[in-house]
C-alpha cells in the first residue's frame, strides 16, 4: 500500500502523538494507518470528524491521535456514548470508532448490538490483538482455541467467538449492522476500500480487523517475540472470501453488505420527533 | 402561571424542559418509569428525544454522548438502577461533563420493596463511583413543587461546574400527587426563584484547566475546536497523562470548584423554630422533613423547645448548619442510619447525636412528638423497632 | 376552614380509589388550595386494600399523611377494619353497607352509611358508577368541596358517560343530609 504518510499525518494527526507508545513492532499502527488512508481518499476534512476510541491497546493507543475533536469512552461503553452523540451531532458529521476486541465483544458486546440495532451512523473498527493484551496478556472472546495466554496456562479451553463455526459478525448481523467486513492488518490497500465503504453507509458500520500483537500473544503462544513470527502466523490464517483454505480463520473482505437498506438512527429518530412535534402524532 | 394536580414525576419533566432539556435516555424501574413515560410523551413536543436504553450504564452514557454532543441531558432512575450509572458517573465527573442525575428512593438493599420510600442512598450520591479524588452535588426536594425546581437548579448548577449533578428524592414524591404551578414564560421563572444557564463550548486549546474557577464551558464535540476528552487523568490540552503530579492538579480542580464556589448552592435548606437556640435540632431531608416539619409545629404548641433543619443541599455536606453544642436528631428512611452519621461528624465534640429511622413508611407525628419529648428528658427513644443506639 | 382537611379513601382494587382521591384533589387545585394526594397500595394491586390520602389546605402542607383523617370514605370491609381507629372524634366515615356490613359502635366519630353500590345498580344497573355517587355524597357532607367544581373534575377526568355521571352525581348529592 501506498502510505504517504508525511502528507497524511500532518493533515489528520496530532504531532504530539507521533510516535506512539505502542510497543515495539506492533501491528496497531497498521490499522490506523488504513482507517486515516480511507478519510483520506475519502476527501474528508479534520472537522467532518469525531472520533471516539476505548479502553486497552487500541483505544489508548489511538486516542487523541486525531487531529479534530475526540473522546474516549470508559471500557465497553463507547458505543453507547456514540449513540448518544450520534442523536445531537448534525447528520452529516461521521463518527469513528477504534476500539479493540475486549471492549467490543466483551464488556461491550450488548452496547455494540444495540448500536447495530438502532443503525446509527457509525463506524467501528475493531482492532483484534487476539485478547487482553494491555493486561498483560489474557485470552479473550476470539483468541484461538487452544491458544496460551496468562490466564490459559493450559491453553484457551472455552467456547470463543471465532471458531467452531463461529463468527462474531454473525450476531452483529442479526442485529441490523448494515455494513459488516473483515481484515488482517497486512491487507493494506484492500482494507482500505472496505474502510471507505464502511465510512460511506449511512448506518452501522464494522470492521473487523485482527492485528499481530508480538510483545504479548506471540511471546506467549508463539514462544518469541519476533514479529516476523506472529505476522506470519496471521498471514498464514487469513485469506479473501472465496479463497479460504483448511486453516483459515479470518476470511477477509466485506463480509455483509446492506448499505443504505434500513433507515438510520439519527434520520429516523430527528424525521419522527419533528413529525409528533408538528402534528403532535405519528 | 398553570397549576396541575399532579405527580412529582411529572414535575421533574416539566421542570427539566424548562432548563432546556431536550434528551433524557432511562430504562423502565418503579418508581422512576413514569418519569420515564412522561418524558416520552413531553420531551418530543418541544423537539426533544426520549430514548430508552438496554441498561441504566447506557443510558448515562447515552446521557453523555448528546451532552458531549451540544445537548442538556438527564436520566433517572431508582437505586437498583443507579448503581449501573457507577461507571459513567465518574466518567462524567473526569470529562466535567454536565448532566442531570434523578434518583428516586426505595426501599433496599437490591430490589427490595418497589412501591414504598426509602432514604438508603445518602452516601452513594456523594460516592456515585469510584477512585475518590471528586465532589459531587446531590439536591434533595420534599415536595413536587420542589422536585420541579430542584431540576432545574440541578441543570443550572451542572452547566455553570460543568459536571453532573443529582436529584435524590423517594418514591413518595415522584409517585404522589400534589398541586404544582408551572411557569409559562420568564418573568414568571424568575419570579419563582428559577433559573437557567445556556450551553456553551468550551473552545480550547486549554480543555482541562487545573483551577477551581466557575463557568468554564465545557466540552463539546463536532465544532472542530479540538476538545478532546478520555477515562485517563487529562493535561490541560485533554491528553491523557500518567503523571502524579498532573493528576494532583486535576483532582484539585474537580474537588475545589465546589468547595471554593459553595454560595451557589448552600441557601439551599429549610430552617423552622431555629432562631432560639432550641434545646434539639432534628435534622432531616426528602419526605420524612414533612411529617418533621408537621411534629415540630404540634411540639412548639405543646412547649418544647424544638427545631427542625432540613437539608436540601445535602452534598458537599453544610457543616455550616452544625456549629452550636445542642442534641440533635436524624430522622431517615432507613434502619441502618446514614446522615446521622454526617451529623455526627459535623457538629462540636460531645454533641449528642440521635437517630430514628423507619423504612418503607413515613414516621407518624405522634411517635416524632414522644421521641422528642423523650430526648428533652433525657430519656432513650422508646418505640420498638427504632435503633436506639447513640451515635 | 380548618386549616388542614384530611380524607382518606380506601377499598379494594378496582373501585377506582385511586381516582376517586384524583378527583377530589383535582377540585381542591380548581378552588385555589394547595392538595397532596398520596395512594398506596396494599400487597397486591387487586385483592389488598388501595388509599388515596388527600389533604386540602389553604397553606402549605407539611405533611402529606392522614393520621387523623376528617373524612374516611370506607370501600371495603378491610379498609374499614385498617383504618377505622385513625379517624377522630370530630370526623365522619362514610361506608357502603354493601362493603361494610358492621360498625364498630364504640367509636366516637360519626357513621354515616351510603349504599352507592346499591344505588348505582338500581339507576344505572352498573356498580361503576358507586364513585361518582360517593362523589356527590361527599360534595355535600365536606364543607370545602364546592359542588360546581367536583362535577367539573369528575367530567374532566372520567372522559366517557358524561350524563349519566352528572345524573349519579346528583342522586349521591340528594341522597345524603
Amino acid at each position: 500500500m501506498e502510505y504517504r504518510s508525511s502528507r497524511i499525518t500532518s493533515k489528520y494527526l496530532r504531532s504530539r502523538k507521533i510516535p506512539s507508545t505502542a510497543c515495539s513492532g506492533c501491528g496497531l499502527g497498521m490499522n490506523h494507518k488504513i482507517v486515516v488512508q480511507a478519510v483520506d481518499e475519502l476527501g474528508l476534512e479534520v472537522a467532518d470528524i469525531v472520533w471516539g476510541t476505548s479502553i486497552g491497546c487500541a483505544g489508548r493507543q489511538t486516542f487523541a491521535t486525531w487531529k479534530g475533536d475526540g473522546f474516549a469512552g470508559t471500557h465497553g461503553r463507547a458505543y453507547a456514548i456514540a449513540r448518544g452523540l450520534r442523536i445531537a451531532l448534525p447528520p452529516e458529521k461521521k463518527i469513528i470508532l477504534t476500539v479493540g476486541d475486549g471492549d467490543a465483544f466483551g464488556i461491550g458486546l450488548m452496547h455494540l448490538i444495540h448500536a447495530a440495532r438502532s443503525n446509527a451512523d457509525m463506524t467501528v473498527i475493531v482492532n483484534d490483538n487476539l485478547g487482553y493484551q494491555s493486561t498483560g496478556g489474557q485470552y479473550g472472546w476470539t483468541t484461538p482455541q487452544g491458544s496460551h495466554t496468562d490466564s490459559s496456562p493450559y491453553g484457551m479451553f472455552e467456547h470463543n467467538l471465532m471458531s467452531e463455526g463461529m463468527d462474531v459478525l454473525e450476531i452483529l448481523k442479526g442485529a441490523g449492522a448494515t455494513f459488516l467486513a473483515r481484515h488482517v492488518a497486512m491487507d493494506g490497500a484492500r482494507a482500505v476500500e472496505t474502510v471507505k465503504r464502511g465510512i460511506l453507509n449511512r448506518g452501522f458500520s464494522l470492521i473487523h480487523m485482527p492485528y499481530p500483537c508480538p510483545t504479548n500473544f506471540g511471546s506467549r503462544e508463539l514462544g518469541s517475540r519476533n514479529q516476523v513470527n506472529i505476522y506470519r502466523w496471521i498471514e498464514e490464517q487469513a485469506a479473501p472470501l472465496g479463497q479460504e483454505k483448511e486453516n483459515t480463520v479470518w476470511a477477509t473482505g466485506i463480509w455483509h453488505d446492506a448499505s443504505n437498506s434500513r433507515p438510520e438512527f439519527h434520520e429516523m429518530v430527528h424525521d419522527t420527533v419533528e413529525k409528533i412535534r408538528r402534528t403532535g402524532t405519528l | 402561571m398553570k397549576r396541575f394536580l399532579e405527580t412529582g414525576n411529572f414535575a421533574i419533566t416539566e421542570g427539566a424542559i424548562l432548563a432546556g432539556c431536550r434528551f433524557f435516555s432511562g430504562y423502565p424501574i418503579t418508581p422512576a418509569t413514569e418519569l420515564a413515560e412522561a418524558m416520552s410523551l413531553r420531551l418530543p413536543q418541544v423537539g426533544g428525544f426520549y430514548l430508552q436504553a438496554e441498561d441504566e450504564c447506557a443510558a448515562m452514557h447515552m446521557c453523555i454522548g448528546a451532552s458531549l454532543g451540544g445537548m442538556k441531558a438527564m436520566t433517572a432512575t431508582s437505586g437498583p438502577g443507579f448503581i449501573l450509572y457507577a461507571d459513567p458517573y465518574g466518567w462524567a465527573l473526569g470529562c466535567e461533563t454536565p448532566l442531570v442525575v434523578l434518583n428516586s428512593g426505595r426501599v433496599g438493599p437490591v430490589s427490595g420493596i418497589t412501591g414504598a420510600p426509602g432514604q438508603g442512598e445518602f452516601y452513594l450520591m456523594r460516592y456515585p463511583t469510584q477512585g475518590g479524588n471528586f465532589e459531587t452535588i446531590c439536591l434533595a426536594p420534599s415536595t413536587a413543587q420542589e422536585c420541579m425546581a430542584m431540576t432545574v437548579e440541578a441543570f443550572y448548577l451542572s452547566e455553570r461546574f460543568r459536571m453532573p449533578v443529582s436529584v435524590l428524592a423517594d418514591q413518595l414524591i415522584t409517585d404522589g400527587f400534589e398541586d404544582i404551578s408551572v411557569p409559562e414564560n420568564d418573568d414568571e421563572m424568575k419570579e419563582m426563584g428559577l433559573r437557567v444557564w445556556p450551553r456553551k463550548v468550551c473552545q480550547g486549546p486549554e480543555f482541562y484547566p487545573y483551577t477551581d474557577e466557575l463557568d468554564i464551558p465545557p466540552v463539546v464535540l463536532g465544532h472542530n475546536t479540538g476538545g478532546i476528552c478520555s477515562d485517563w487523568t487529562p493535561t490541560v490540552e485533554g491528553y491523557d497523562i500518567e503523571e502524579v503530579e498532573a493528576h494532583h492538579k486535576h483532582a484539585y480542580r474537580l474537588i475545589y470548584k465546589v468547595r471554593n464556589n459553595r454560595h451557589l448552592f448552600n441557601h439551599l435548606y429549610e430552617k423552622k423554630f431555629m432562631d432560639d437556640d432550641p434545646d434539639l435540632v432534628v435534622v432531616s431531608y426528602g419526605t420524612p422533613s414533612r411529617v418533621v416539619n408537621t411534629a415540630v409545629i404540634k411540639a412548639r404548641e405543646k412547649g418544647l423547645k424544638v427545631g427542625s433543619l432540613r437539608l436540601i443541599n445535602l452534598w458537599p455536606f453544610p457543616d455550616e448548619h452544625f456549629t452550636r453544642k445542642t442534641k440533635y436528631l436524624s430522622v431517615e428512611l432507613n434502619w441502618d442510619g446514614e446522615l446521622v452519621r454526617e451529623v455526627q461528624r459535623a457538629t462540636p465534640k460531645d454533641s449528642e447525636v440521635h437517630f430514628l429511622g423507619t423504612c418503607g413508611d413515613l414516621p407518624t407525628t405522634p411517635d416524632l412528638i414522644e421521641a422528642f419529648e423523650n430526648l428533652l428528658k433525657n430519656e432513650p427513644l422508646s418505640r420498638k423497632g427504632w435503633v436506639l443506639e447513640e451515635w | 376552614m380548618k386549616e388542614r382537611i384530611e380524607i382518606v379513601a380506601s377499598g379494594f382494587g378496582g373501585q377506582g380509589v385511586v381516582r376517586l382521591g384524583q378527583i377530589i384533589g383535582e377540585t381542591g387545585v380548581k378552588q385555589g388550595l394547595r392538595v397532596t394526594m398520596l395512594k398506596s397500595h396494599g400487597t397486591e394491586m387487586r385483592g389488598g386494600y388501595v388509599r388515596s390520602q388527600v389533604v386540602l389546605s389553604k397553606d402549605v402542607i407539611d405533611s402529606p399523611m392522614c393520621e387523623n383523617p376528617d373524612y374516611f370514605v370506607a370501600l371495603s370491609r378491610a379498609a374499614y377494619e385498617r383504618f377505622k381507629d385513625t379517624v377522630p372524634e370530630y370526623g365522619t366515615i362514610l361506608y357502603d353497607p354493601a362493603f361494610v356490613d358492621k360498625i364498630d359502635e364504640g367509636l366516637k366519630c360519626t357513621h354515616k352509611a351510603f349504599p352507592a353500590k346499591e344505588l348505582a345498580v338500581e339507576h344505572f344497573n352498573n356498580p361503576l358508577f358507586s364513585n361518582t355517587l360517593v362523589l356527590g355524597a361527599m360534595s355535600r357532607i365536606v364543607d370545602i368541596l364546592d359542588k360546581d367544581a367536583v362535577l367539573e373534575s369528575i367530567l374532566e377526568i372520567i372522559p366517557k358517560f358524561h350524563d349519566r355521571n352528572r345524573q349519579a352525581f346528583q342522586i349521591g348529592y340528594d341522597y345524603v343530609n
